[in-house]
């Protein structure tokens, strides 16, 4: 009897000490399962942290060299300090206006007023086109083989350069004066009573870079005449240009009020 | 504990190679996001050291920390508030202290320095 219960709890033993050590084996497993995650999930956290940590180092980093990005305080203050330093300057240009006046005044005698005069009188008579004119200024060569600019287009291709200081104006080498006038129909263009050849020339004298700009402004004069069919425009800068002088004014209607 | 340095640093060199640059109006938020994101990572630390880690809830607490701290900086710039951020900036430093104050003294002890 006792032979045969040994044996069997023997195996009871065995069975029990098998089924503990499955148990913690598989415990065992599971933490070790358990570590994984863990190690896996804080790493992906860490991960991430650096990761954000260099964005926002760059971040920072350009933050403080662009002024566009200036907190309020500095960029009121920048303000303000311009502003000191802009009336400063204002006053400076002042006094110095003033002691340039003064010293004009001064300098100033008989013979400077002449001189004065007659200059002046020379840029009058430029400007009236009595007077031939010579200097920097643009070229202006359209053309228009389909003949569809009409008076209109010199009017105010003329007033855009008047604008944009043009001191001696000649179309196809007539001079274009205070009292010239643009006229034509089915594609002629007249002229103070002259019809222009089909490839016009247009002379400018003034600033050249100043007077290129005026037409050649986006959406400007040079732009819309462009896109006329068939119209080519080229406009170059150039020195020594000379400007014929106009007819003479013949007024016959109208004469100067003497005060 | 080296895997968690060196996925520190991996993080630290995909972000110089992606050459990413946070948008100067999204830098409070995120810097407020990125303490956050650094005290939950202190605290699974901690968690890891005394057996108490749990996936998910250092997960949960990762994003709704960081998402907590940017929103807080949010409404504080929507009512006015602007310094509001500083409210999550204190106790987010706070925290992050404490927890690597508590990591410190659990690395001592198991490696038996006390």
């Amino acid at each position: 009897m006792m032979g045969q219960l040994k044996p069997h709890r023997t195996l009871i033993q065995l069975r029990d000490e098998s089924w503990k050590r499955l148990v913690e084996s598989e415990k065992a497993m599971e933490r070790s399962f358990q570590e994984g995650r863990l190690l896996v999930t804080l790493a992906a956290g860490l991960l991430l942290v650096g990761f954000l940590l260099v964005a926002q180092w760059r971040g920072n980093a350009s933050l403080s060299t662009d002024v566009a990005r200036q907190s309020d305080q500095s960029l009121g203050m920048i303000i303000q300090q311009l502003t000191a330093e802009n009336a400063g300057l204002r006053s400076e240009v002042l006094r110095l206006q003033t002691r340039i006046l003064d010293a004009e005044r001064e300098g100033i005698d008989r013979s400077e007023v002449l001189n004065e005069a007659a200059k002046e009188l020379n840029s009058l008579r430029i400007m009236a086109g009595l007077e031939s004119g010579m200097g920097t200024g643009i070229t202006i060569v359209i053309d228009d083989p389909e003949r569809v600019l009409l008076p209109q287009d010199f009017v105010a291709l003329v007033h855009e350069l008047r604008a944009g200081g043009a001191e001696a104006i000649a179309v196809n080498g007539r001079r274009v004066s205070a009292t010239s006038g643009f006229s034509g129909s089915d594609g002629r263009v007249v002229l103070d009573g002259a019809e222009l050849s089909r490839s016009y020339k247009v002379v400018a004298l003034g600033d050249p870079h100043g007077l290129e700009q005026s037409l050649t402004l986006p959406g400007g004069l040079v732009s819309t005449l462009s896109t006329f069919p068939g119209v080519g425009i080229e406009i170059q800068q150039g020195e020594g240009l000379r400007v014929a002088e106009a007819q003479t004014p013949v007024f016959n209607h109208g004469q100067p009020v003497e005060e | 504990m080296l895997v968690l340095l060196l996925a520190l640093a991996l993080g630290v060199t995909l972000g110089l190679l992606t050459n990413i640059s946070v948008p100067a109006d999204m830098l409070t938020y995120l810097g407020v996001s990125v303490l956050a994101a650094i005290d939950a990572c202190l605290g699974g630390v901690k968690a890891s050291l005394e057996h108490t880690f749990d996936d998910k809830v250092f997960v949960s607490g990762f994003l709704t920390n960081t998402l907590m701290a940017a929103f807080i900086v949010f409404v504080g710039d929507r009512i006015g508030v602007r310094e509001l951020y500083l409210a999550a900036v204190v106790a987010f430093g706070l925290r992050v202290f404490d927890n690597l104050g508590t990591v410190r003294q659990l690395l001592f002890a198991r490696w038996g320095w006390e």
